[in-house]
């Protein structure tokens, strides 16, 4: 892992939609040096020929359920938390100009 | 508080009480972020079995937890004004079974952090030393279990946040095998790693409150299909034959005399009772590098978990002049600092060019920590450990050595039980000064009535069930 500029983790902070005042990322810079001490701790595991693993468990689970309706919520009910909604519609800023 | 205790009390009496008694302590403890008025509930349970195992016992939900017309808020500013539209499955379980539900329990914003004190309400404060912490995320409901306000409270588990709250409170908190139960309806962290459990205060009531929430549900499609056992009805706490490993590498760590002290005090006591405790080391590169790999895996997942928090379809909104300028504005204000900084390296690590390097690097050295585990667990029928070096730090505290084994092992291993998704729970085995300490024990996946069992004989050896730490408004 590479070392970062403050302006490098304010700009990935905007691409993730918040802001970052100037003293949180310099935190994150410095804490930056200790996650690249800790990931080297990382890098001293050989992991040739290791699957990553993704679940704790790798026994299936899931499956296809019938096409049934259930746990249905209305729109009323999903549109209860929209800080602003119309004739069953969310209603955000124009999208397009 | 055991659930023995409170049935003595009339359902209508006991409820209120609790109630009451949670408005009078929350000055001093700062546990609860919503109260839930309980009369619709009580009338409700007229028309219910008095044998349901819950039947009118109050129980608290951290607040991740969607219970329908509820504030959810998981602790944050961002969803401060989410009313839940439906259920979770653990709360229908826990009505069916006669609970009734007083309020959410603060944690950790949507239970990122160890300490709770980075929930939108401010720190909670451990009962027994209130400039201390009550350890994190579930720390409110920790706080409520102990100070005797619920006799039971809900918490989620992603690193150690069950377990590690439940040793700095001196009460019982379970965090059981991946799947066992539904994570349906729960404001996630780390789809992987998370895990529902609880807090009690005794074992008894545990191996109950796993009974009532354990189980197959078709809305989580991680949730396991295996049979949910008797726990209760089977629990004995005969330790004669049983195998404990003690990790050394975690008591190697211990700096605390007076902890090592207890906890070796405890071995023998085990010993005299016909258990079987050996040594057990695991790769100790591996336990150093656990931290980080948790770190890695846990924010990665929680930024993509996160980013439906737009604050266009639901949460708080703030003025902008298009919907970039909404998103960021509300997403600025609505998440901490500490949040912010979680979500910027766990993109970090999703980068396409970090991908193989970081988090596909953390994913396999997860897969040779869990074969270590198991292979641990292949020689013993459970692990042992202090869940802590000491008892919950000052609020203040923040002198830690991020890269010392006390921090790396000792003070974050039971997220063996996150990466491996096998059963794990702390209990109460003595106390610092005035501060309790708690012992882990990990098992096999789907070993819970083993592990109860080993707790319970445990329990029966230290005697420290049912502890509660009044604490005066």
């Amino acid at each position: 892992m590479e070392k970062h500029s403050k302006a490098y983790f304010i700009n990935l902070a905007h691409q993730l939609r918040f802001d970052l005042t100037d003293k949180e990322a310099q935190d994150i810079v410095d804490e930056f040096s200790i996650l690249i001490d800790q990931m080297n701790l990382l890098n001293t595991i050989d992991t040739t020929g290791v699957e990553p693993m993704v679940y704790p468990f790798e026994e299936t689970t899931s499956f296809m359920r019938e096409d049934l309706v259930d746990h249905v919520l209305s729109a009323q009910e999903a549109l209860k938390n929209a800080p602003s909604s119309k004739n069953g519609f969310f209603i955000t800023k124009k999208v397009v100009l | 508080m055991s659930f023995t205790s409170v049935k003595n009390i009339p359902v209508e009496k006991r409820v209120l009480e609790a109630l009451d008694k949670a408005h009078l302590v929350q000055p001093k403890l700062n546990a609860m972020v919503s109260f839930i008025d309980p009369k619709p509930q009580l009338e409700n349970l007229k028309s219910k079995d008095k044998d349901l195992p819950f039947y009118g016992i109050p129980v608290a939900l951290k607040d991740l937890v969607n219970m329908k017309d509820t504030i959810t808020t998981g602790s944050s500013k961002i969803l401060d004004n989410y009313v839940s539209p439906y259920d979770a499955t653990i709360v229908v379980k826990l009505k069916e079974a006669g609970a009734i539900i007083i309020g959410k329990a603060s944690c950790d914003t949507f239970g990122m952090g160890g300490t709770n004190k980075t929930a939108a309400t401010g720190p909670v404060h451990n009962p027994y030393d209130l400039s201390r912490m009550s350890g994190g995320s579930s720390g409110g409901s920790a706080v409520l279990v102990a100070s005797g306000v619920v006799p039971m409270a809900i918490g989620t588990d992603t690193g150690d946040s069950i377990r590690k709250p439940a040793a700095f409170c001196g009460i019982v908190g379970v965090k059981p095998t991946y799947g066992r139960i539904s994570r349906y309806g729960i404001i996630p962290y780390a789809s992987s790693l998370d895990h529902v459990g609880f807090f009690t205060s005794n074992v008894n009531d545990a191996a109950v409150s796993l009974e009532v929430l354990a189980g197959r549900d078709d809305l989580d499609m991680t949730s396991s299909f295996k049979p949910v056992e008797k726990y209760s009805s089977l629990l004995k706490g005969d330790l004669k034959g049983k195998r404990f490993g003690i990790i050394t590498n975690v008591t190697n760590a211990i700096q605390n005399k007076n902890t090592t002290t207890q906890f070796n005090n405890l071995c023998e006591k085990l010993k005299a009772q016909g258990a079987i405790v050996s040594e057990i080391t695991l790769n100790d590169d591996l336990m150093k590098a656990m931290l980080p790999t948790y770190y890695v895996i846990a924010n990665a997942e929680a930024t993509a978990n996160h980013s439906n928090l737009d604050s266009l379809r639901f949460g708080v909104q703030l003025e902008g002049k298009d919907n970039e300028e909404v998103m960021i504005a509300s997403r600025t204000a609505g998440f901490g600092p500490l949040l912010r900084k979680r979500f910027v390296i766990g993109s970090y690590a999703l980068f396409t060019e970090n991908q193989d390097l970081i988090f596909r690097k953390a994913q396999k050295v997860r897969r040779l920590i869990v074969e270590d585990v198991k292979k641990a667990l292949s020689e013993v029928d459970c692990l042992i450990a202090p869940a802590s070096s000491n008892g919950a730090p000052l609020i203040e505290d923040t002198q830690i050595d991020q890269l010392s084994s006390e921090y790396l092992v000792a003070e974050n291993f039971m997220a063996l039980g996150n990466f491996s998704g096998y059963p794990s729970m702390t209990l109460p085995f003595g106390f610092d000064g005035v501060l309790p300490l708690g012992v882990n024990l990990t098992c096999k996946p789907f070993e819970e009535r083993l592990m109860l069992d080993l707790a319970k004989g445990i329990e029966d050896l230290t005697q420290l069930n049912d502890l509660i730490c009044e604490v005066k408004p």
